[in-house]
């Protein structure tokens, strides 16, 4: 009996070495690179996108100078573009925003006494008026359906962007301030002794500030001529944001748009190689995809964990997973749009990948990434809200999406390719955006 | 094995689905390494936990239920229940199900009865929000949004039961030493496990339908020769009936070249599966010249008709569409057995061709490249599929100690699938050749406590060497896609990406002797 048991284990272990041999079907001949890559796009729905609307030019007016004003913020101190700034490509250079109480700009910019970061990175504002499904880093306004309870904003749809622009008025650590706050001339912070669950209240006191102020009230009534003043309220402040961002931060002429438009020389020959990979091997269009390479998804990608964390996963950020009914996303953050990815650093949800070149490598091998993140590629003043504990890691890796659970292992030549296509996809007008910084602001504080 | 799978796979699923416990009468035939939840296992299996071998080793628990006849064998009424879950890894699904059965005997006569509910969890991986992206569609008129109509804002993640109901009976001829049974399955169908894949870009998938599996079996043993136990032979022949409804929802995103936005929009679509199965089953068991030992053969023929399945939506795989079709399975088998008191030790090795032949009709008059015309039910797709699968199945059940009442098992499934597909494409033109080879590999345990009173098992398998697609958005153009019916989609672009994932079982078995 115990030979013939062994003799039977013998026949086992042959037959499931063989098993180790799989083959697949395999793909039909070469093509030039430029059928390759044309053939590919067609298929994945990669277009080049068009111009926009035209906006009302009084509505931007006003809305660029709400963008650069101080006024909007409780403190006074802190302006939309101080964390989307022109200089930095509409975000702010840093790992995790700086809300108010912060000095300086920048990358340069450092936390006030008692505050704390922003949980999340800055996303830029570049392209942020077209094909916008998701905002934020959680999704939680999409075009496609109502506001989640997190974001109590009164419009959604295709206003999207416009409710975006509403939210950041009333958080405490972003603009609004903490009770007992004084703005910088020493009045207290009225709008941040309004309580946090009726956000009405607090945008009309942003706008009672606004109409306070003469310059706003003439830029107001030329941006909406048929309103009066006393039915004026803050989502016409964010409608004014919205059409700024639209006319001033649309940027898509990339040489990548003029290849799609059928100009085979926009692109180097490392570019198209780095395109070939990204819709192929490299599985990038898994979730860069369609006309904006992103923006649609949403996803676990192994990142470090920085910073204070959000809410009941605090100090953790579980990113979607902490909105109510969404938990099956744990640590899945939206997937940016990538047109000017190049400009944007650094990158991920929180930052902590400072280059594209780490953030291709990152996607080489997530697991292994996530294991030997050094906090010393971090700014100083970052390294020690880093989460680098075992556990930490054990749980983003047990929850990383699993189109990243196994290592693509990139060359040295294939990271290249892939950041040259990368950098393929930047609006030349995107590099300087000091155009579209106003001298003064009606409110009179400092612009910069 | 490697763990993650590049498939190039221009091939599309062919899986039929089964509402049979897992044994031969019924030949699952499927083109792509996808694995599977053991959604089916709802009846007691003695044999589970030593990888089911069967041809020369009975199962006392099971075979009531696989031929209605070997009713005859049970020796008492016995109530078992059979709690029993799996999962896939990667949180890509998962079931329960809570069966309960009765194998009543009285003089001549015998049958069983038995009742499960079960919840079947979505495949999906929770990341996948995808839609069809649409980009080339001319602006809408006036330049507003396209038509939108309200969509589910996320993937389905909410389970859905089943239900299923056993019905048997049978009696005994002693004086011919011949058995006969006959039996029903119905099986009330709203989640066929897996098959939220195939629909890989759905926002809601809604199942329903049914399935019966109707058999009548005999079973015939020989005089006892001298201690050495009785020839046996069994035969069955059963009819099977699958037919199920998706309902599927899109969401569609459909770009505005006008407002630079992307507009959504639900598509819902109602795809409809039937397959009808006839098959038969022989087997012949004889013992051999040692004591304990026995040989046996089997053969099992299966002709499965598919008067409609669906074309699936699977990303970067061009649909093939397979409508509609039959196939030719067989089983070609033979095993041995060791029973000496209660150790138990079987062996099986099958060999299982497969040829399956489908095609797509043409809907309108269709011009070829040759300039011709197939008319309206001519063929523009035909797909021949040509299989060399086997079965290896080797198991072992032993007492902890001589005499004691705990006894463990031991089991190894191995599964090689190989496939050809020739397919002509009458429209094109145009023919390709794809072979296709993969392994599954099963390995078992149990354990078991017997008591006069009661008996009590635990047994698992986990099957590797299948995976389930990952979450992909598919792009492109959706007037193309519905048409899906009569021409093939795309050209085989891109790889399939899967994701290997373990597919583990778990079951409870409590049997209790009614009297």
């Amino acid at each position: 009996m115990t030979v013939f048991f062994r003799a039977v284990g013998v026949v086992a272990l042959v037959v499931a070495a063989a098993a180790c041999d799989e083959t697949f079907p395999s793909e039909g001949g070469p093509l030039s690179i430029d059928a390759q890559l044309r053939q590919t796009l067609g298929q994945y729905g990669v277009v080049p996108i068009g111009p926009v609307a035209r906006q009302d030019p009084a509505l931007v007016e006003l809305g660029r100078a709400l963008m650069f004003d101080k006024v909007l913020s409780g403190n006074r101190d802190i302006a939309c573009a101080t964390c989307h700034t022109p200089s930095e490509h509409a975000t702010d250079g840093l790992p995790l925003a700086i809300g108010t109480g912060g000095t300086g700009a920048g990358p340069a910019r450092t936390l006030g006494p008692g505050r704390s970061f922003v949980p999340r990175n800055a996303p830029t504002l570049l392209n942020s008026g077209i094909g916008m499904f998701y905002v934020f880093w959680d999704g939680r306004l999409t075009r496609f359906g109502p506001p989640l309870p997190e974001a109590p904003v009164p419009l959604f749809g295709e206003d999207v962007l416009q409710a975006q622009a509403m939210l950041p008025v009333l958080n405490r650590r972003e603009m609004r301030g903490e009770p007992g706050d004084v703005d910088v001339f020493g009045n207290p912070n009225e709008l941040a002794a309004l309580g946090d669950a009726e956000p009405e209240h607090v945008w009309q006191a942003v706008m009672q500030r606004l109409l306070g102020i003469p310059g706003y009230v003439s830029m107001f009534r030329a941006a909406f001529p048929n309103s009066s003043t006393a039915s004026l309220s803050f989502r016409d402040a964010a409608a004014a944001l919205a059409a700024f961002q639209i006319a001033e931060l649309t940027k898509t002429d990339s040489p990548f748009d003029r290849y799609l438009k059928r100009d085979d020389t926009a692109l180097s020959p490392e570019a198209k190689r780095g395109a070939v990979l990204f819709f192929g091997d490299a599985r990038c269009l898994s979730c860069h995809n369609g006309p904006l390479l992103g923006g649609r998804d949403f996803a676990s990608s192994g990142v470090p964990q920085l910073g204070p964390g959000v809410g009941r996963g605090a100090p953790l950020d579980r990113g979607r997973g902490e909105l109510a009914n969404f938990e099956f996303y744990q640590f899945a953050f939206r997937v940016p749009p990538l047109r000017n990815v190049e400009l944007t650093a650094p990158y991920f949800h929180d930052g902590t990948i400072p280059t594209l070149e780490a953030a291709v490598r990152h996607y080489s091998d997530v697991p292994k990434s996530l294991r030997t993140f050094d906090p010393a590629t971090l700014p100083a003043a970052f390294q020690s809200s880093y989460h680098g504990e075992q556990r930490t890691i054990d749980t983003l890796l047990a929850t990383l999406d699993f189109r990243l659970r196994q290592p693509l292992n990139f060359t040295d030549a294939q990271v290249a390719d892939l950041v040259a296509f990368l950098k393929s996809l930047t609006d030349p007008a995107a590099r300087d955006l000091s155009g579209i910084v106003p001298t003064s602001v009606p409110s009179g504080l400092p612009v910069r | 094995m490697s763990v993650s799978r590049r498939a190039v796979v221009g091939l599309s699923v062919f899986s039929l689905c089964l509402i049979t416990p897992s044994r031969a009468q019924l030949i699952q035939v499927k083109t792509l390494p996808l694995a599977q939840g053991n959604q089916y296992q709802i009846f007691p299996s003695a044999n589970l936990g030593m990888a089911s071998v069967s041809i020369a080793l009975a199962d006392s628990a099971l075979d009531p239920f696989v031929n209605p006849a070997t009713g005859s064998r049970i020796l008492a009424s016995r109530f078992f229940g059979t709690p029993t879950v799996y999962t896939i890894s990667q949180g890509t699904g998962g079931g329960r199900s809570l069966p309960l059965a009765l194998l009543v005997r009285h003089a001549k006569w015998y049958g069983a009865l038995s009742l499960a509910v079960q919840q079947v969890d979505p495949s999906r991986a929770p990341q996948s929000d995808g839609g069809v992206f649409v980009t080339d569609l001319p602006p809408p008129p006036g330049g507003g949004p396209f038509g939108s109509s309200t969509v589910p804002t996320q993937p389905e993640s909410e389970s859905h039961g089943n239900q299923f109901a056993f019905a048997s009976i049978g009696r005994r001829m002693p004086e011919r030493h011949l058995s006969i049974g006959a039996s029903m399955l119905w099986n009330g169908l709203h989640a066929v496990d897996g098959v939220d894949l195939l629909y890989a870009n759905s926002r809601r998938l809604e199942q329903s339908g049914d399935a019966v599996d109707l058999r009548v079996g005999a079973l015939k043993e020989w005089p006892t020769d001298s201690g050495k136990g009785a020839r046996s032979l069994q035969a069955i022949l059963l009819h099977n009936r699958f037919a199920a409804t998706h309902t599927v929802t899109y969401a569609d995103a459909i770009w505005n070249p006008i407002t630079q936005q992307f507009d959504e929009q639900a598509r819902i679509e109602h795809n409809e599966e039937r397959t009808n199965t006839w098959g038969m089953q022989m087997n012949y068991q004889i013992p051999l010249a040692a004591p304990g030992w026995r040989i046996g053969w089997l053969a099992v023929a299966n002709r499965a008709s598919h008067p409609k399945i669906p074309t699936y939506e699977l990303t970067n795989v061009p649909a093939i569409p397979r409508d509609p079709g039959y196939t030719h399975a067989f089983n070609l088998g033979m095993g041995v057995s060791r029973v000496e008191g209660p150790a138990r030790f079987g062996i099986d090795l099958i060999y299982e061709p497969i040829s399956s032949y489908t095609w797509a009709d043409a809907a309108v008059p269709t011009p070829t490249a040759a300039g011709d015309t197939i008319a309206p039910g001519g063929k523009t797709i035909e797909n021949r599929f040509r299989f060399s699968n086997a079965w290896f199945r080797l198991g072992v059940e032993q007492p902890v100690k001589e005499g004691a009442p705990t006894s463990f098992q031991l089991g190894l499934i191995l599964h090689p699938i190989d496939y050809r597909l020739e397919q002509q494409d009458n429209v094109q033109l145009t023919s390709r050749s794809v072979r296709a080879t993969w392994w599954e590999w099963t390995p078992t345990w149990g354990l078991s406590y017997r008591q006069p009173r009661f008996e009590l098992r635990y047994q698992g398998r986990a099957t590797k060497g299948a995976g389930r697609p990952q979450a992909q958005i598919f792009f492109g153009d959706i007037r193309a896609l519905s048409a899906a019916g009569s021409t093939i989609l795309a050209a085989p672009t891109g790889p399939l990406f899967m994701t290997d994932v373990s597919t583990v079982t778990h079951q409870i078995s409590l049997s209790l002797p009614l009297r």
